[in-house]
């Protein structure tokens, strides 16, 4: 044994052995990185594509908005952004046709995401970041922006207005959500 | 093509000759399995580093948001569990490994010459696992990691002379807190583990320029054997094997989840990782003025014996038989970590128990001390006293003015005679002061002017005054809500929802099982019976009894945990008056009234769920169902050692 085990008289069946030994350690080194990588790569993907719920907020009272001028409603929001729970303040822009019709867009700008704001003098939306212009009605007139202001689904209850809030994705023609 | 690309890489780096530098030694005596520890130690550290990393990417080191950040990790990534247990467990079998291996060193006589510095580079190493293994439990900022935190700042703050300087350095200021946290962060991702790199390469250095010591027995010492691959084979058998446990640990013993923060639950005991419980008991034979010998003076005398043995030790006598003074104290050394471990790990401190949150006597003057008419001043008091009698539940369990519940002595005129001011004061913030089987919870948590308040009403009626309590239908008052909209609206008959609104902070925490069956005991066991399950009678109510909580109402039950919190926390929160005519028993609003803190409220939540069966910390994203996972690699290693033991049978 004593002369398989030295370096002077390595034999065909200690070769053998020796090979077989790095084999088996190459094997089980593999089969860690595995086990590890695995959990790691799960871990890295994991939010990464989640999609997140929509949610129906209370925007406020519309019973004293005057017909056919848009409004920036804004009212708190609670949101959940992994483990950080925090109110916000949120907007929407709402546009009361009757005591029982609104029109409520999504305060975001379909082009890129920016806020827009409502100018009077024009009747128009535009947004501060690239000229995007809309018309009351959502509809694109003028700028980048690819497709209309995206509406979001409301109710009424009495004068209450409730929202639900959803974002869609910036920058292409079709409103879809995020 | 393979060999052009490594000929191209060893003409610009050394490839080849770092290689054949790290495995490339013959080993006097061959391999042996006692030599596996040290490869080990540095496998189980390269992945508390790898888990560490990941870790990263969700855990946040802020006071408030630590605990959740490191439990959004643990249920809601895919193999979360598994990489914060890989680092939980892998913590501790690195100190286990670097105690073999430091003890493999001692028992061969390793570290004599010419050694001694490999030997020093390895106590540094010591030093810094057990530094990372304090550290880290701190960084959640739980329940657990708090009170570590306190425990550390203030043994430094008893160094002599230096002790305020070390205390506010390590806290970052004068107290515990964001800073404290900060400082531990830094010190367990960043300057800690770059040392320890550091020094395991100086360490391996000095290993490879002397090899292995091999055996003491001159005749062993002359058959040598290859570290590569012999010798690597055994550690990777070894780690392997330690992987899969640390797998299975992951898997089946989850990491506790030791509750949110709160300082006012004093019943819980702080005890440290299993690792420091020696030295945790040993502090306590240390009072007074001698306390800086036990958190200062015993460290380092010992870490001084480490550091200095191959000098005063310098004998180059290796075999452990002829060294019996070393190995005397070797055993003794020992004997002492495992006793004094076992000790530490069964003692309860007699302060834990007593749950003593401590009488407020402050502010008892301010009523009185008022100006204007003095007997005016008391009478509103009194009444806002009344009100409050009401709304935080009193009347429940005490009788007064001929309402209320029984369960509590009635508060007449006779039994309230001859009661002083602080003596109410305490019975209300802490009830056992008094009556230390008394089941009345510890309104700990009311300021000293509602406290007063209560007692103004109560002086009042000892007095014989006249104030009557606020109508018991009153408060809290019913608000109305549409139907299906509420948490728990659809409830069965038992319970009306009183002053319902939505679950409150403490219902996205995840509790602590066994502080929230401390509390349950304290809190709500009268009512609701021992471990939820008696039926205790409630006449005037519709259903004639409390409802039992074990099982709980169905509706209100949910495998989901966190929808089932949202169920029930409304009704901890703000209470509920049960239907019926006259209902004798209220659920009292122990958030409203802040007889328990939110914290506590998460604890008793996560024991409800638990007598329910479900899980508070439940998986939500497991990636792999742990058990399966294990199992998985259980059978894959199984299957790979398998086949090497066939080869070795056909081999021979």
């Amino acid at each position: 044994m004593e002369l398989v085990e030295s370096r002077r008289f390595v034999t065909p069946e200690s070769t053998s052995r020796r090979d077989f030994l790095k084999l088996m350690v190459g094997v089980l080194s593999a089969l860690v990185a595995a086990a590890v990588a695995v959990p790691l790569i799960g871990a890295i993907i994991g939010p990464s594509f989640r999609t997140k719920k929509s949610q129906w907020v209370k925007a406020g009272d519309i019973s004293s908005l005057a017909i056919e001028q848009p409004v920036n409603l804004k009212f708190p929001f609670k949101t959940q952004d992994a483990y950080v729970r925090e109110t916000v303040t949120q907007d929407v822009w709402v546009i009361k046709h009757s005591s029982s019709e609104v029109t409520v867009f999504s305060p975001i700008c379909p082009h890129l995401g920016c806020h827009y704001n409502w100018h009077p003098d024009g009747n128009e939306f535009i947004c501060p970041c690239h000229g995007s212009v809309y018309a009351l009605t959502g509809k694109v007139l003028g700028g980048p922006a690819p497709r209309p202001l995206d509406t979001l689904p409301w109710k009424l209850e009495k004068d209450q207005l409730f929202v639900e809030w959803e974002t869609f994705k910036v920058g292409i023609p079709q409103k879809i959500r995020t | 093509m393979p060999s052009k690309i490594i000929r191209w890489i060893n003409d610009r780096w050394p490839l080849d000759a770092v290689i054949r530098w790290s495995l490339e030694e013959e080993m006097p005596g061959g391999a042996s399995y006692a030599y596996v520890f040290g490869s080990a130690v540095l496998l189980i550290f390269l992945l508390q580093v790898i888990t560490g990393l990941w870790q990263l990417l969700y855990f946040v080191p802020t006071i408030d948001r630590g605990y959740g950040s490191l439990n959004y990790l643990r249920t809601e990534i895919p193999f979360g569990w598994l990489i914060h247990g890989l680092h939980y467990w892998g913590a501790s079998a690195m100190i286990v490994l670097v105690g073999l291996h430091i003890s493999q060193v001692y028992i061969w006589g390793a570290y004599k010459n010419p050694r001694q510095l490999t030997w020093l580079i390895g106590v540094g190493n010591l030093l810094l696992t057990l530094a990372l293994g304090f550290s880290g439990p701190v960084l959640p900022w739980d329940e657990r990691g708090y009170w570590e935190a306190e425990v550390a700042t203030s043994s430094a703050g008893t160094v002599p002379l230096l002790g305020t300087l070390a205390r506010n350095l390590l806290q970052g200021g004068p107290l515990l807190g964001q800073m404290t946290l900060s400082r531990f962060f830094f010190l367990h991702v960043a300057i800690l583990p770059a040392i320890l790199i550091l020094f395991i390469v100086l360490h391996l250095v000095a290993f490879r320029k002397f090899g292995i010591s091999g055996p003491w027995d001159e005749a062993k010492r002359k058959r040598t054997g290859f570290f590569w691959p012999d010798q690597v084979f055994q550690d990777a058998a070894v780690v392997t094997s330690v992987f899969v446990v640390l797998v299975g640990l992951a898997a089946y013993m989850r990491a506790p989840f030791s509750g949110p923060l709160d300082t006012l639950q004093t019943f819980y005991v702080p005890k440290p990782e299993w690792y420091f419980l020696f030295f945790y008991q040993t502090l306590k034979a240390f009072h007074g003025v001698l306390e800086p010998i036990g958190t200062i003076g015993i460290p380092l005398i010992v870490t001084l014996l480490f550091v200095f043995l191959p000098f005063y030790d310098p004998s180059p006598e290796r075999n452990p038989g002829r060294r019996p003074v070393a190995m005397i104290c070797f055993f003794i050394f020992i004997a002492w970590v495992i006793t004094m471990a076992f000790v530490g790990y069964y003692s309860n401190p007699a302060a834990s128990i007593a749950g003593n949150s401590g009488p407020a006597t402050a502010g008892i003057q301010t009523v009185s001390s008022s100006p204007g008419d003095p007997s005016a001043q008391i009478l509103t008091a009194a009444k806002r006293g009344s009100q409050l009698v009401n709304s935080l539940g009193c009347i429940a369990c005490h009788r007064v003015n001929g309402r209320g519940g029984t369960l509590g002595p009635e508060l007449t005129g006779a039994i309230l005679k001859g009661k002083s001011r602080p003596w109410l004061i305490t019975q209300i913030r802490n009830p056992k002061a008094h009556f230390p089987n008394s089941i009345m919870p510890a309104f700990s948590s009311l300021t000293n002017q509602q406290v007063n308040d209560v007692v103004d009403f109560l002086l009042n009626i000892s007095q014989g005054g006249k104030v009557s309590p606020a109508p018991i239908t009153k408060a809290p008052p019913p608000t109305p809500k549409p139907a299906g909209t509420a948490p728990g609206a659809a409830l069965s008959a038992a319970v009306v929802t009183g002053s319902q609104g939505p679950p409150g902070p403490a219902s996205f925490v995840i509790g602590n099982v066994e502080l929230g069956e401390y509390l349950f005991k304290q809190n709500c066991e009268q009512c609701h019976g021992v471990g939820g399950k008696d039926k205790v009678p409630n006449p005037g109510s519709t259903d004639g009894t409390v409802p039992p909580l074990n099982p709980i109402d169905s509706t209100l039950s949910n495998k989901n945990a966190q929808t089932f919190v949202n169920n029930i926390d409304p009704y901890i929160q703000h209470g509920s008056i049960p239907a019926g005519l006259n209902p004798v028993l209220h659920m009292l609003p122990f958030g409203d009234s802040k007889s328990l803190t939110q914290q506590m409220i998460t604890n008793v939540e996560a024991y409800v769920l638990h007598l329910n069966g479900v899980d508070r910390a439940q998986l939500i994203h497991p990636g792999m169902e742990p058990h399966l996972f294990f199992w998985l690699v259980v059978i894959a290693f199984g299957v790979v050692l398998g086949g090497f033991w066939f080869w070795k049978g056909g081999a021979r």
